[in-house]
């Protein structure tokens, strides 16, 4: 019963003290709120160069295997077989030769050429789709020794263009976790420096809360209450500073750099919210309990 | 060991205490000194004495350097932090500053000591209003110490020390920024506190208010306890002086 009205206290002495150093709040949830607009622009950015990333390698990690003419079907099949048995491979699909003319015929820039070939030289073909980009390779190498497989040209696998996709992508993650633990480090010290003013203003009110025997969380209490308060704000009102421009900002990039895979994710909104949320409540807290702990310490 | 006859249980024993401070200072030099349950004492002495070190020593600010300090059975000098709360809600503290917290009211001032004790609001309120009416100033519970006089906040003061009724009180001058009058009227308050049982401990400056009081006189001087009478007054023994007027 004491637990839960120490509790009950800790809130209702935050949500005063908030409003009664209001000058100083002002400033904590706007400190805050620019640190987690910037996180949530480093989020917004991270998901749409992931969002680009993803295009390209769904591109490219299909394999398209070329299919001898003689092999007769039913090795066709038991390769078939063979590669959807494996865990690296998502998906296997067969494209006879007249299927594959078929489709070579639909495109208007064959046109011309499709009037001068006789028959069919267009060898049949296995689309491979593989789970991982840097698996790709490894069933090219299957393929290749595969006796079905076209001698003169057995797969489209442009083994530079992967290792670069490779390449992109962990610089890009490692790029996103250094970004990401500067801006942890400096939010934390900006944080902490905001929380120690007001917390340096009622220096008073702790060492008084010490000297008539409140225990060292009774004291921290309400200052992480008003920390995890104030970083819920910051979060709220940077959540929506960047629902606001997120839309507009997506449409007319999208109307000048037309090439770029980049559109508007509607499922991504929510994702944001909450990390952001999560993110400036515990910006508040961690802030708040580290900056109290000079002067609570008995 | 200078301490007056008839004591029974010990509210406070120094035994042998020294406080040197990192500087090298002896603030404090071989302490022995014994109050009794009460207890109304007067700590007396120059500036520099030693009577702050030996309040910041009672309410554990500080640390004996040698020695040892029993408070209500606990030794100061070997107390945890994690005790060390429990321990300071058995002593009220009053301060010459006052400390009342200017953004509070009178009334939420008092409540804050039961708040940390997590005591229900019912007990919070009930034992609020009474500590006010003890000093007199149930009808100020709403205002804010900054529209009371000197007075009145220190009597604010004395509730939030009384209102979680420890059986000692340790007023570090708590009529040091007060007019004569006000002072006086502050000292009967803890007089009438000390009626009921509870140990005082007050530092003070205050020559007056000791002569009056008449009660139990401990005088510092250079770290060390120079007279410890009961009945005396400021700066001599009181049967001494008696003895020269007659």
């Amino acid at each position: 019963m004491k637990t839960f009205r120490r509790a009950l206290y800790a809130s209702i002495s935050a949500w005063q003290n908030f409003w009664r150093n209001l000058a100083v709040s002002v400033a904590a949830v706007v400190s805050i709120a620019l640190i987690l607009v910037l996180a949530g622009i480093g989020l917004l950015l991270g998901h749409a160069l992931g969002q680009v990333l993803d295009s390209y390698q769904q591109r490219v990690s299909v394999l398209t295997i070329s299919v001898a003419d003689d092999t007769p079907l039913g090795t066709v099949y038991d390769f078939e077989d063979q590669l959807r048995a494996r865990p690296d491979v998502v998906s296997v699909r067969f494209i006879s030769k007249d299927e594959e003319l078929r489709n070579f015929a639909s495109d208007p820039r064959n046109q011309q050429l499709i009037q001068q070939v006789e028959g069919n030289p267009l060898p049949a073909k296995i689309e491979v789709r593989v789970a991982r980009l840097d698996d790709v390779k490894r069933i090219d190498a299957v393929a290749r020794q595969w006796r079905g497989a076209d001698r003169n040209d057995p797969t489209d696998y442009r083994g530079d263009i992967i290792s670069n996709m490779l390449r992109l992508s962990t610089w890009l993650t490692i790029g996103g976790l250094v970004m990401l633990g500067i801006l942890l480090v400096v939010s934390v010290v900006i944080v902490m420096n905001t929380i120690r003013t007001a917390v340096y203003h009622r220096r008073q009110e702790i060492e008084l809360m010490k000297l008539v025997g409140a225990t060292e969380w009774f004291v921290r209490g309400p200052f992480v209450v008003e920390g995890v308060m104030t970083g819920v704000i910051a979060a709220a009102l940077a959540v929506g500073l960047l629902l606001a421009v997120y839309r507009p900002f997506v449409e007319r990039f999208q109307a000048e750099l037309f090439f770029l895979p980049l559109s508007y994710d509607p499922r991504f909104v929510p994702v944001l919210a909450q990390d952001l949320l999560v993110a400036g409540a515990a910006l508040g807290a961690v802030g708040a309990y580290v900056s109290v702990r000079r002067f609570v310490r008995l | 060991m200078i301490a007056p006859e008839g004591y029974e249980r010990p509210v406070i024993s120094f035994q042998r205490v020294w406080k040197t401070y990192p500087n090298g200072t002896d603030a404090l030099r071989d302490i022995c000194l014994t109050v009794p349950e009460g207890d109304f004492v007067f700590l007396v002495g120059a500036s520099g004495a030693g009577k702050s070190s030996l309040i910041r020593l009672l309410i554990r600010e500080e640390k004996p350097t040698e020695g040892r300090l029993l408070v209500h059975g606990h030794d100061l000098g070997r107390l945890g932090r994690r005790h060390l709360p429990y321990f300071r809600r058995k002593v009220g503290l009053v301060f010459q500053d006052f400390k009342l917290l200017p953004r509070m009211t009178v009334h939420e001032n008092v409540a804050f000591a039961l708040h940390a004790l997590g005591e229900s609001r019912r007990v919070i309120a009930r034992e609020t209003d009474l500590a006010l009416e003890t000093v007199g100033l149930a009808e100020r519970a709403r205002n804010y110490p900054t529209e009371l006089s000197g007075g009145e906040q220190q009597r604010v003061a004395i509730a939030r020390a009384l209102v979680h009724r420890p059986r000692l009180v340790i007023a570090d001058e708590p009529t040091g920024n007060l007019d004569p009058e006000t002072a006086w009227d502050v000292t009967q308050i803890l007089a009438s506190i000390n009626a009921d049982g509870v140990t005082i401990v007050m530092a003070t400056h205050n020559r007056e208010i000791v002569d009056a009081m008449r009660q139990r006189v401990v005088a510092l001087e250079r770290g060390e306890i120079i007279r410890d009478h009961r009945y005396a007054r400021y700066d001599e023994d009181f049967q001494a002086s008696a003895l020269r007027i007659h």
